[in-house]
């Protein structure tokens, strides 16, 4: 690397390889090696299989449902295979020279750059960013189409079947391929900035975990054209329901967990590794800003839990599929047994939905409100309460289930104590404003919009852990709501206050703030209208997850509907204020926010190594209002390192 | 802090909390309870309420004091004071919290145990009512009711006697399913494989909603039946009457009482058995039905009953009538058809 070119952060690159050419661009890992290397996988696929019921004798050899299942393995990784997801690998793996680093996939010189191999954690980030708004935008259609069917009792526009199918696959798509994705896209940006690295610790990795994801997203989606319609056994996919009752769209949402969770343990692996080892100098843990604390805590969840969830996955498949009796009853299977291994990823990943957005918040409202992080240890540990109580509580979702019944109050127990880490993070939020100078650019709108909303969803939370209130409210609207308010209100609400914050370091640009600023109000007053009555509707007496329901329910479930649009609404706002001011706003300067955290301290966008000169961190990274502190210095600027402000 | 911040924070939270503690008390939140069980819930309820009032009027009023006192200028970029913490309020807000948590625990917990307990009958009394014991079946989509103190009394909807505690012995034959009654206020899966219980004492007569809450297939949203609480008397005169019905007609096999002890009557229209459903097709109208199927009408009703995916009247989707009622009994089976074919008449 040489210093004149590490200014400019497109010029950094060694000149990519001569391009192929003639028959040897198909051989090139790239987007033209796509249709052959996807087919021969297919045959590949097909191949073994009928070979192996052609040996066994099973009849039919060519089995739809079978096929359908391998080709779902199959195909994805012919696909993994043709765009350069292994190339690196499988040389070393064969013993074949390595080519050595060029870093030509490093980076993005022009759009063509997102749509390949690339395994600059910059660039992969903004893949992640992009593809799961897309993603959240397919879901959110899939609701409001939901919401038509639901503004009046009775069946209207479509049948049981697809509307079971709309429900499963919004909340499938919305929890895999967007909120958890989406953190894991705002993470891969900012963590290695944050933490003063070059990169992630291991960038092919971290290349193929994100191209995981579309063929998670693909997948699950695909299950409407599936024969017999889409999964239907909601994003829970209970067995016995999913795994004998459904058509084979459920194989799809069973295999689509599977793409999308080894995506997430790929990434987390990454996290942690690059936390833990590729820190500045200087950056002790306790230095490190509260957004990597948030992700090093949750990708600690997702290595440990998501296991569970695949697991839970394959087994129905088998059942589904190879006629195993994991879950058959009938045949010596346990049903409870499917909720209890689901329930044991499925809380953690409440978490893995809800730490990083905790992190965000921690920085929006820090720099916003021109203060310390108030209580910066507890925070920390409170980050770190969570984690461990998070695997201590999943049975809470199952107060009705049939479950051991002394096993309730002990979770009943647990899942109260979680309130504490959780009261304790809000509290601190609300002292660090105090006495603040608070700037409401759209950022903290949508921190505050979620500390407000995220309150909510944790109260009624107090609500479904008493387990005499669950009892009544469990599997209720009450519950809808609820969720929203978490996932929504608290998720959702600090991955738009992310974006907003880091938009000008990711594009170099600055988004317009009266549009910002009018898509919040939209998002939090739609977001309200629509989600808030839902508890009266959940405790009077109307069941989640049914397209008809009593007609003395009508006129809230109209009210509802009407309101649920207006807030899909609200995202067009957003959508158009992105594209707008990514190509035309205004220059964003490297640090418009007047942060002290590492991402804020280089360009925007950052150089494609991060760093030109390596920083060495003198202080703990909210020291607002403390004159002359510094939360690093660059070489050669070191006047400030004896005022190093200690850690209370 | 000054005092008159002070003073105008509690200002703030106590409107906060009037205006929540108003939607808390002006709109009739929980059900008109219908028995023991839902009381209790009720008193935790309101118990959890006014603790989580009390949080949200202290949050709300800070928020909103910040958002009015501490806006910083247009144009100013000073600092806030570098305050890092402070160790008496972060004991204070980690101790309260889990104080109030704990009560709301010991007060749930208590409320459980008295919820699901069952008074013994005294060995003197061999009185069927206490606890009158109810066993409750469900298939995709239909409720099944049956009174083990009573013969071979089966019923497709629930009949209970007021202020008798009653056990629920719930069990399903395909998935799981849930049953709750939300004026009863309690809820409890039918688990396939399993038996699971569930205590009721009804204290209000009148009928209310049996509805499936976990979703179980493409009828899950009309998977529904109904609780009738009546008293004691009429209750066992009713069950009488039943079980003269069910003797007087060779062990059940009337084809009126299959219709209506395999819940045929929750989703169809059939006038003979007094039947209003409209999930599923009218079968006042059966002749007709069976001239579009192109079949013979008896075995039009039997390929129907057994395979209910044969043919499916315009109108109305696949795969919502279970297909579990090929298991009936053959006598009972044969009932059920003569009992529709002749329904014309």
């Amino acid at each position: 690397m040489t210093d004149v070119a590490l200014h400019d952060p497109h010029a950094v690159h060694a000149p990519p390889p001569p391009p192929p050419t003639g028959f040897r661009r198909l051989l090139a890992p790239g987007w033209l090696r796509v249709p052959w290397m996807t087919a021969l996988f297919f045959g590949i696929g097909a191949g073994i299989t009928c070979l192996v019921r052609w040996l066994e004798g099973w009849e039919p050899i060519w089995d739809g449902q079978v096929m359908t299942t391998v080709q779902l393995t199959a195909v994805p990784l012919g696909f993994l295979a043709a765009i350069g997801g292994f190339d690196y690998w499988m040389r070393y793996a064969v013993g074949s020279p390595t080519r050595e680093e060029d870093h030509s996939g490093h980076g993005a010189r022009s759009w063509r750059d997102y749509f390949r191999i690339n395994t600059d954690h910059k660039v992969i980030g903004i893949q992640y960013l992009v593809t799961t708004i897309f993603f959240f935008v397919i879901a959110g259609l899939l609701a409001m189409m939901m919401r038509a069917e639901l503004a009046q009792p009775g069946m209207q526009f479509v049948d049981n079947q697809l509307f079971n199918g709309l429900f499963s696959v919004h909340a499938a798509l919305m929890i895999f391929l967007f909120v958890i994705p989406a953190f894991a896209g705002i993470g891969n940006y900012v963590i290695p900035l944050m933490i003063g690295a070059p990169d992630m610790a291991f960038p092919k990795l971290n290349a193929l975990s994100f191209w995981l994801l579309p063929i998670a997203g693909f997948m699950m989606l695909s299950s409407f054209l599936a024969p017999g319609g889409p999964f239907a056994a909601g994003w829970t996919g209970y067995a016995p329901l999913a795994s004998t009752h459904q058509p084979i769209g459920a194989v799809f949402f069973n295999m689509g967990v599977q793409w999308a969770g080894a995506s997430s343990i790929m990434t987390a692996l990454n996290f942690l590794v690059t936390i833990i080892t590729m820190r500045a100098p200087g950056m002790s843990f306790w230095r490190m800003p509260l957004l990597v604390w948030a992700n090093f805590t949750t990708s600690l969840l997702v290595v440990i839990a998501t296991p569970f969830i695949a697991g839970s996955q394959f087994f129905v498949m088998f059942d589904h599929v190879m006629h195993t009796h994991f879950f058959d009853f009938t045949a010596g299977g346990y049903p409870l047994g499917y909720q209890h291994i689901f329930w044991f990823y499925s809380h953690p990943a409440v978490y893995i939905m809800m730490l990083p957005g905790f992190g965000i918040a921690s920085e929006v409202i820090s720099v916003m409100a021109r203060k310390p992080i108030f209580g910066y240890r507890l925070m920390a540990l409170s980050l770190m309460a969570i984690l461990v109580l998070g695997f201590s509580v999943w049975a809470h979702h199952m107060f009705v289930a049939g479950m051991a019944p002394w096993l309730r109050v002990p979770m009943m127990v647990t899942s109260m104590i979680i309130a504490v880490p959780t009261g304790i993070k809000v509290f601190s939020w609300l002292a660090t404003l105090w006495d603040g100078r608070i700037h409401f650019e759209t950022p903290m709108l949508f921190a505050l919009g979620f500390v407000s909303m995220f309150v909510i969803g944790g109260l009624s939370g107090i609500y479904l852990a008493a387990v005499p209130i669950d009892i009544h409210t469990s599997d209720t609207y009450f519950v809808v709501a609820h969720i929203h308010y978490v996932l929504f209100g608290g998720s959702l609400f600090t991955i738009f206050a992310g974006i907003y914050f880091w938009f000008p370091k990711m594009t170099g640009r600055m988004y317009d703030e009266r549009l910002g600023k009018l898509h919040f109000w939209l998002t939090f007053v739609g977001f309200n209208l629509t989600f808030f009555p839902m508890h009266w509707l959940g405790i009077q007496g109307m069941p989640r997850r049914v397209a008809d329901y009593a007609p003395r329910f009508a006129d809230l479930n109209m009210f509802i509907s009407i309101a649920s649009f207006g807030l899909g609404a609200s995202t067009l706002v957003f959508i158009y204020n992105m594209v707008k001011s990514w190509r035309y706003g205004p220059v964003a300067a490297s640090n418009p926010w007047r942060s002290l955290t590492l991402e804020w301290q280089v360009s925007s966008p950052p150089p494609v190594f991060n760093f030109d000169e390596i920083p060495q961190v003198v202080g703990t990274p909210y020291e607002y209002g403390v004159p002359g502190a510094r939360h690093a210095v660059f070489n050669g600027d070191r006047t400030h390192e004896l005022e190093e402000t200690p850690v209370r | 802090m000054r005092r008159g911040s002070v003073v105008q924070l509690v200002a703030i939270g106590a409107v906060c909390g009037a205006g929540a503690a108003l939607v808390a008390l002006l709109i009739p939140w929980m059900p008109h309870a219908a028995s023991e069980q839902a009381g209790r819930i009720d008193l935790v309820f309101w118990f959890v309420t006014a603790i989580c009032i009390a949080i949200f009027a202290l949050v709300a009023a800070v928020i909103l004091y910040a958002i009015v006192k501490f806006r910083a200028q247009p144009g100013e970029d000073a600092d806030g004071p570098p305050i890092h913490g402070n160790t008496g309020l972060e004991i204070a807000w980690t101790a309260v919290p889990a104080v109030l948590v704990t009560a709301i625990s010991i007060v749930s917990a208590v409320v459980l145990a008295k919820n699901e307990h069952i008074p013994h009958a005294s060995a003197a009394s061999s009185d069927r009512l206490t606890p009158l014991v109810v066993k409750v079946t469900a298939q995709q989509f239909a409720w099944s009711f049956e009174y083990p103190g009573f013969g071979k009394l089966t019923s497709a909807t629930l009949k209970l006697p007021i202020n008798v505690t009653t056990k629920l012995r719930i069990t399903s034959l395909d998935v799981t399913h849930s049953f709750w009654v939300p004026e009863f206020g309690q809820k409890e899966d039918a688990v396939p494989g399993l038996e699971t219980t569930l205590v009721i004492t009804p204290d209000r007569q009148g009928t209310f909603p049996v509805i499936c809450t976990e979703l179980c297939g493409l009828g899950h949203a009309v998977m529904r039946s109904s609780a009738q609480v009546m008293t004691s008397q009429r209750f066992l005169s009713w069950a009488k009457g039943q079980q003269k019905q069910l003797g007087s007609s060779s062990g059940g096999a009337s084809g009126k009482a299959v219709f209506t002890n395999n819940g045929c009557a929750s989703c169809h229209t059939f006038t003979p058995a007094g039947s209003k459903g409209t999930v599923g097709p009218d079968l006042d109208k059966l002749a007709q039905e069976a001239q579009r199927a192109g079949k013979p009408l008896q075995e039009f009703i039997r390929e129907s009953i057994v395979d209910p995916n044969a043919y499916v009247e315009p109108g109305f989707q696949k795969g919502i009538m279970p297909a579990t009622f090929s298991s009936l009994p053959k006598a009972q089976l044969a009932a059920l058809v003569a009992f529709l074919a002749g329904g014309k008449k």
